[in-house]
Protein backbone atom coordinates (compact mmCIF):
# COMPACT_ATOMS: atom_id res chain seq x y z
CA UNK A 1 0.00 0.00 0.00
CA UNK A 2 2.91 2.37 0.72
CA UNK A 3 4.03 2.06 -2.89
CA UNK A 4 0.61 3.07 -4.15
CA UNK A 5 0.53 5.97 -1.67
CA UNK A 6 3.90 7.26 -2.82
CA UNK A 7 2.84 6.64 -6.42
CA UNK A 8 0.04 9.16 -5.93
CA UNK A 9 2.56 11.60 -4.47
CA UNK A 10 4.98 11.11 -7.37
CA UNK A 11 2.23 11.73 -9.91
CA UNK A 12 0.96 14.82 -8.06
CA UNK A 13 4.46 16.27 -7.74
CA UNK A 14 5.34 15.67 -11.39
CA UNK A 15 2.02 17.21 -12.45
CA UNK A 16 2.90 20.35 -10.50
CA UNK A 17 6.42 20.68 -11.88
CA UNK A 18 8.54 18.85 -9.31
CA UNK A 19 10.70 16.09 -10.83
CA UNK A 20 10.83 12.92 -8.74
CA UNK A 21 12.81 9.75 -8.35
CA UNK A 22 11.81 6.84 -6.12
CA UNK A 23 13.73 3.95 -4.56
CA UNK A 24 11.78 0.81 -3.80
CA UNK A 25 12.31 -2.84 -2.94
CA UNK A 26 11.87 -5.44 -5.68
CA UNK A 27 8.76 -6.99 -4.12
CA UNK A 28 6.81 -3.88 -5.12
CA UNK A 29 8.65 -2.94 -8.30
CA UNK A 30 5.58 -3.79 -10.37
CA UNK A 31 3.78 -0.82 -8.77
CA UNK A 32 6.28 1.56 -10.41
CA UNK A 33 5.21 0.25 -13.81
CA UNK A 34 1.51 0.13 -13.00
CA UNK A 35 1.33 3.66 -11.58
CA UNK A 36 3.78 5.08 -14.11
CA UNK A 37 6.22 6.49 -11.63
CA UNK A 38 8.32 9.02 -13.57
CA UNK A 39 11.63 7.50 -12.42
CA UNK A 40 12.25 4.54 -10.16
CA UNK A 41 15.24 2.58 -8.89
CA UNK A 42 14.43 -0.95 -7.78
CA UNK A 43 16.69 -2.63 -5.25
CA UNK A 44 17.01 -6.36 -4.58
CA UNK A 45 16.41 -5.80 -0.88
CA UNK A 46 13.77 -7.25 1.43
CA UNK A 47 10.62 -5.29 2.14
CA UNK A 48 11.24 -2.49 4.65
CA UNK A 49 14.89 -1.96 3.69
CA UNK A 50 14.80 -0.24 0.28
CA UNK A 51 18.10 1.59 0.76
CA UNK A 52 20.03 -1.42 2.04
CA UNK A 53 21.06 -3.10 5.28
CA UNK A 54 21.30 -1.19 8.57
CA UNK A 55 24.63 0.53 8.99
CA UNK A 56 25.76 -0.13 5.42
CA UNK A 57 26.73 3.37 4.32
CA UNK A 58 28.46 2.16 1.17
CA UNK A 59 25.27 0.51 -0.10
CA UNK A 60 23.13 3.48 0.91
CA UNK A 61 25.48 5.76 -1.02
CA UNK A 62 25.41 3.50 -4.10
CA UNK A 63 21.62 3.48 -4.11
CA UNK A 64 21.42 7.25 -3.65
CA UNK A 65 23.93 7.79 -6.45
CA UNK A 66 21.98 5.50 -8.79
CA UNK A 67 18.76 7.34 -8.02
CA UNK A 68 20.31 10.77 -8.52
CA UNK A 69 21.90 9.62 -11.78
CA UNK A 70 18.46 8.52 -12.95
CA UNK A 71 16.89 11.78 -11.80
CA UNK A 72 19.40 13.69 -13.88
CA UNK A 73 19.47 11.48 -16.95
CA UNK A 74 15.90 10.29 -17.60
CA UNK A 75 14.38 11.92 -20.66
CA UNK A 76 10.91 10.38 -20.50
CA UNK A 77 8.48 9.00 -17.97
CA UNK A 78 8.40 5.57 -16.38
CA UNK A 79 12.13 5.12 -16.60
CA UNK A 80 12.91 2.22 -14.30
CA UNK A 81 16.33 0.89 -13.34
CA UNK A 82 16.95 -2.26 -11.31
CA UNK A 83 20.16 -2.58 -9.33
CA UNK A 84 21.66 -6.08 -9.43
CA UNK A 85 23.34 -6.27 -6.03
CA UNK A 86 21.80 -8.79 -3.61
CA UNK A 87 21.04 -7.93 0.01
CA UNK A 88 24.03 -8.66 2.20
CA UNK A 89 23.74 -7.40 5.80
CA UNK A 90 26.88 -6.36 7.58
CA UNK A 91 28.16 -8.81 10.13
CA UNK A 92 29.91 -7.74 13.31
CA UNK A 93 33.37 -8.22 11.85
CA UNK A 94 32.50 -6.06 8.86
CA UNK A 95 30.98 -3.37 11.03
CA UNK A 96 34.10 -3.18 13.17
CA UNK A 97 36.44 -2.95 10.20
CA UNK B 1 -9.42 -29.74 17.40
CA UNK B 2 -5.90 -28.69 16.52
CA UNK B 3 -4.81 -25.84 14.31
CA UNK B 4 -4.95 -26.50 10.58
CA UNK B 5 -2.08 -25.67 8.24
CA UNK B 6 -4.25 -22.98 6.71
CA UNK B 7 -4.84 -21.38 10.10
CA UNK B 8 -1.13 -21.62 10.85
CA UNK B 9 -0.22 -19.79 7.61
CA UNK B 10 -2.91 -17.16 8.08
CA UNK B 11 -1.70 -16.43 11.61
CA UNK B 12 1.38 -14.63 10.21
CA UNK B 13 -0.88 -11.97 8.66
CA UNK B 14 -1.97 -9.77 11.57
CA UNK B 15 -2.76 -12.88 13.59
CA UNK B 16 -1.36 -14.69 16.59
CA UNK B 17 2.05 -15.11 14.91
CA UNK B 18 2.05 -11.76 13.17
CA UNK B 19 5.30 -11.17 11.30
CA UNK B 20 5.25 -8.36 8.76
CA UNK B 21 8.25 -9.81 6.89
CA UNK B 22 6.40 -13.07 6.38
CA UNK B 23 2.76 -11.99 6.26
CA UNK B 24 2.77 -13.14 2.64
CA UNK B 25 2.37 -16.70 3.94
CA UNK B 26 -1.35 -16.01 4.11
CA UNK B 27 -1.56 -15.62 0.35
CA UNK B 28 0.20 -18.92 -0.38
CA UNK B 29 -1.41 -22.26 -1.03
CA UNK B 30 -0.61 -25.00 1.44
CA UNK B 31 1.53 -26.69 -1.20
CA UNK B 32 3.53 -23.52 -1.91
CA UNK B 33 4.02 -22.82 1.77
CA UNK B 34 5.12 -26.40 2.39
CA UNK B 35 7.78 -26.09 -0.29
CA UNK B 36 8.93 -22.72 1.06
CA UNK B 37 9.19 -23.90 4.65
CA UNK B 38 10.94 -27.10 3.61
CA UNK B 39 13.55 -25.18 1.59
CA UNK B 40 13.94 -22.72 4.45
CA UNK B 41 14.67 -25.49 6.94
CA UNK B 42 17.15 -27.09 4.57
CA UNK B 43 19.07 -23.83 4.35
CA UNK B 44 18.98 -23.44 8.13
CA UNK B 45 20.43 -26.92 8.45
CA UNK B 46 23.27 -25.99 6.12
CA UNK B 47 24.20 -23.16 8.47
CA UNK B 48 25.18 -25.78 11.06
CA UNK B 49 28.02 -26.86 8.81
CA UNK B 50 29.33 -23.39 8.18
CA UNK B 51 27.37 -22.33 5.11
CA UNK B 52 27.14 -18.53 4.85
CA UNK B 53 23.66 -17.05 5.42
CA UNK B 54 23.54 -15.60 1.91
CA UNK B 55 21.55 -18.49 0.43
CA UNK B 56 19.01 -18.33 3.26
CA UNK B 57 18.54 -14.58 2.77
CA UNK B 58 18.23 -15.00 -0.99
CA UNK B 59 15.66 -17.76 -0.57
CA UNK B 60 13.44 -15.72 1.77
CA UNK B 61 13.87 -12.65 -0.43
CA UNK B 62 12.89 -14.48 -3.63
CA UNK B 63 9.80 -16.04 -2.09
CA UNK B 64 8.78 -12.62 -0.80
CA UNK B 65 9.19 -11.15 -4.28
CA UNK B 66 7.22 -13.98 -5.89
CA UNK B 67 4.45 -13.64 -3.31
CA UNK B 68 3.93 -9.93 -3.95
CA UNK B 69 4.35 -9.98 -7.73
CA UNK B 70 0.85 -10.13 -9.26
CA UNK B 71 -0.05 -13.35 -11.04
CA UNK B 72 -0.88 -13.01 -14.77
CA UNK B 73 -4.45 -11.84 -15.18
CA UNK B 74 -4.81 -10.71 -11.58
CA UNK B 75 -7.11 -7.73 -11.11
CA UNK B 76 -5.17 -4.58 -10.27
CA UNK B 77 -6.70 -1.38 -8.91
CA UNK B 78 -4.18 1.42 -9.32
CA UNK B 79 -3.06 1.12 -12.94
CA UNK B 80 -2.46 4.14 -15.18
CA UNK B 81 -1.99 4.23 -18.94
CA UNK B 82 0.53 7.06 -18.72
CA UNK B 83 2.17 9.30 -16.18
CA UNK B 84 3.30 12.91 -15.80
CA UNK B 85 6.97 13.68 -16.28
CA UNK B 86 8.82 16.87 -15.40
CA UNK B 87 12.37 17.27 -16.72
CA UNK B 88 14.96 18.99 -14.57
CA UNK B 89 14.88 22.77 -14.95
CA UNK B 90 18.57 23.16 -14.11
CA UNK B 91 21.56 20.99 -13.17
CA UNK B 92 20.90 18.70 -10.23
CA UNK B 93 24.06 20.05 -8.61
CA UNK B 94 22.22 23.35 -8.21
CA UNK B 95 18.94 21.95 -6.89
CA UNK B 96 17.47 21.63 -3.43
CA UNK B 97 16.28 18.02 -3.10
CA UNK B 98 13.49 17.10 -0.71
CA UNK B 99 13.10 13.69 0.91
CA UNK B 100 9.73 12.03 1.45
CA UNK B 101 9.36 8.51 2.81
CA UNK B 102 6.42 6.37 3.86
CA UNK B 103 8.50 4.85 6.66
CA UNK B 104 6.52 6.21 9.59
CA UNK B 105 9.46 7.96 11.33
CA UNK B 106 8.86 10.94 13.60
CA UNK B 107 10.66 13.04 16.20
CA UNK B 108 9.73 13.19 19.86
CA UNK B 109 9.53 16.98 19.51
CA UNK B 110 6.80 16.69 16.85
CA UNK B 111 4.81 13.55 17.71
CA UNK B 112 2.04 12.55 15.29
CA UNK B 113 -1.50 12.87 16.57
CA UNK B 114 -2.60 9.49 15.27
CA UNK B 115 -1.59 7.57 18.37
CA UNK B 116 1.78 6.33 17.17
CA UNK B 117 3.74 8.42 19.66
CA UNK B 118 2.22 6.75 22.70
CA UNK B 119 1.88 3.17 21.47
CA UNK B 120 4.28 0.36 20.75
CA UNK B 121 4.88 -1.03 17.28
CA UNK B 122 2.91 -4.12 18.29
CA UNK B 123 -0.06 -2.00 19.35
CA UNK B 124 0.03 0.05 16.16
CA UNK B 125 0.05 -3.09 14.01
CA UNK B 126 -3.31 -4.05 15.50
CA UNK B 127 -4.75 -0.79 14.15
CA UNK B 128 -3.93 -1.51 10.50
CA UNK B 129 -7.57 -1.39 9.37
CA UNK B 130 -8.06 1.98 11.00
CA UNK B 131 -4.90 3.38 9.42
CA UNK B 132 -6.03 2.38 5.93
CA UNK B 133 -9.00 4.76 6.22
CA UNK B 134 -7.22 7.56 8.03
CA UNK B 135 -6.03 10.93 6.83
CA UNK B 136 -2.26 10.54 6.42
CA UNK B 137 -0.18 12.66 8.74
CA UNK B 138 3.05 14.19 7.51
CA UNK B 139 5.87 14.32 10.07
CA UNK B 140 8.55 16.94 9.63
CA UNK B 141 12.06 15.76 10.44
CA UNK B 142 14.71 18.51 10.47
CA UNK B 143 17.76 17.16 8.67
CA UNK B 144 19.88 18.29 11.62
CA UNK B 145 17.95 16.01 13.98
CA UNK B 146 20.06 13.09 15.27
CA UNK B 147 18.74 10.12 13.30
CA UNK B 148 19.52 7.76 16.19
CA UNK B 149 16.89 9.61 18.22
CA UNK B 150 14.08 9.14 15.70
CA UNK B 151 11.05 7.00 16.46
CA UNK B 152 9.29 4.73 13.99
CA UNK B 153 5.87 3.11 14.09
CA UNK B 154 4.14 1.61 11.08
CA UNK B 155 1.35 -0.96 10.86
CA UNK B 156 2.35 -2.33 7.46
CA UNK B 157 5.99 -3.40 7.43
CA UNK B 158 8.70 -4.91 9.62
CA UNK B 159 10.24 -1.82 11.23
CA UNK B 160 13.16 -3.55 12.95
CA UNK B 161 15.77 -2.36 10.45
CA UNK B 162 14.44 1.18 10.20
CA UNK B 163 14.40 1.41 13.99
CA UNK B 164 18.00 0.20 14.13
CA UNK B 165 19.13 2.56 11.36
CA UNK B 166 16.58 5.02 9.88
CA UNK B 167 18.82 5.39 6.82
CA UNK B 168 17.45 2.11 5.43
CA UNK B 169 14.26 4.01 4.58
CA UNK B 170 15.01 7.66 5.38
CA UNK B 171 18.38 8.41 3.74
CA UNK B 172 19.04 11.90 5.11
CA UNK B 173 22.73 11.32 5.78
CA UNK B 174 23.29 9.53 2.47
CA UNK B 175 21.74 12.48 0.63
CA UNK B 176 23.89 14.88 2.64
CA UNK B 177 26.97 12.91 1.58
CA UNK B 178 25.75 13.20 -2.03
CA UNK B 179 25.46 16.96 -1.53
CA UNK B 180 28.99 17.11 -0.12
CA UNK B 181 30.20 15.30 -3.27
CA UNK B 182 28.45 17.91 -5.38
CA UNK B 183 25.84 15.57 -6.85
CA UNK B 184 23.01 17.78 -5.63
CA UNK B 185 22.91 21.38 -4.47
CA UNK B 186 21.50 20.68 -1.01
CA UNK B 187 19.12 18.52 1.01
CA UNK B 188 15.95 20.43 1.77
CA UNK B 189 15.06 20.57 5.46
CA UNK B 190 12.84 19.25 6.88
CA UNK B 191 12.57 15.76 5.44
CA UNK B 192 9.10 14.22 5.60
CA UNK B 193 7.76 10.86 6.71
CA UNK B 194 4.25 9.45 6.89
CA UNK B 195 2.48 6.11 7.20
CA UNK B 196 1.69 4.92 3.71
CA UNK B 197 -1.17 2.78 4.95
CA UNK B 198 -3.71 5.59 4.65
CA UNK B 199 -6.66 6.90 2.65
CA UNK B 200 -5.72 6.41 -0.99
CA UNK B 201 -8.42 8.75 -2.30
CA UNK B 202 -7.11 11.53 -0.10
CA UNK B 203 -3.53 10.99 -1.24
CA UNK B 204 -4.50 10.70 -4.89
CA UNK B 205 -6.27 14.07 -4.80
CA UNK B 206 -3.56 15.65 -2.61
CA UNK B 207 -6.35 16.99 -0.44
CA UNK B 208 -3.89 18.08 2.21
CA UNK B 209 -1.86 20.18 -0.23
CA UNK B 210 1.44 18.41 0.37
CA UNK B 211 2.97 19.28 -3.00
CA UNK B 212 2.31 23.00 -2.56
CA UNK B 213 3.70 22.75 0.97
CA UNK B 214 6.93 21.25 -0.37
CA UNK B 215 7.20 23.85 -3.11
CA UNK B 216 6.79 26.61 -0.54
CA UNK B 217 9.57 24.98 1.48
CA UNK B 218 11.88 25.38 -1.52
CA UNK B 219 11.90 21.79 -2.73
CA UNK B 220 12.96 21.67 -6.40
CA UNK B 221 13.15 17.87 -6.82
CA UNK B 222 11.89 14.99 -4.72
CA UNK B 223 13.65 11.84 -3.56
CA UNK B 224 10.86 9.39 -2.68
CA UNK B 225 11.17 6.21 -0.65
CA UNK B 226 8.07 4.01 -0.52
CA UNK B 227 8.62 1.39 2.15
Amino acid sequence: MCHVSVGHIARNAESKGIPTVAVMARSFGHVASEMKYARAVITRHPMGRPMGPPGDRATHDRVVDAALDLLASATSGTTIVELPEPYRPLNEATQRS
Amino acid sequence: MGESIREFLDSFFYGSRNDLSFKFLKGMSEEEASEFLSLLLTKVGELYDGAPPDDLIDLAYQWQVDAYTPKPGAERKWVHEDGPFTPLSKPLAEMSVGLVTSSGHFTSEDPPGDGRATKSQEEIVKEIDDFLARTPELSEIPTSHPTEELNVRHPGYDTRSSALDPEVALPIRALERAASRGSIGSVSSPAYSFVGAASQLRLRADRDGWVDRWKEAGVEALFLVPV
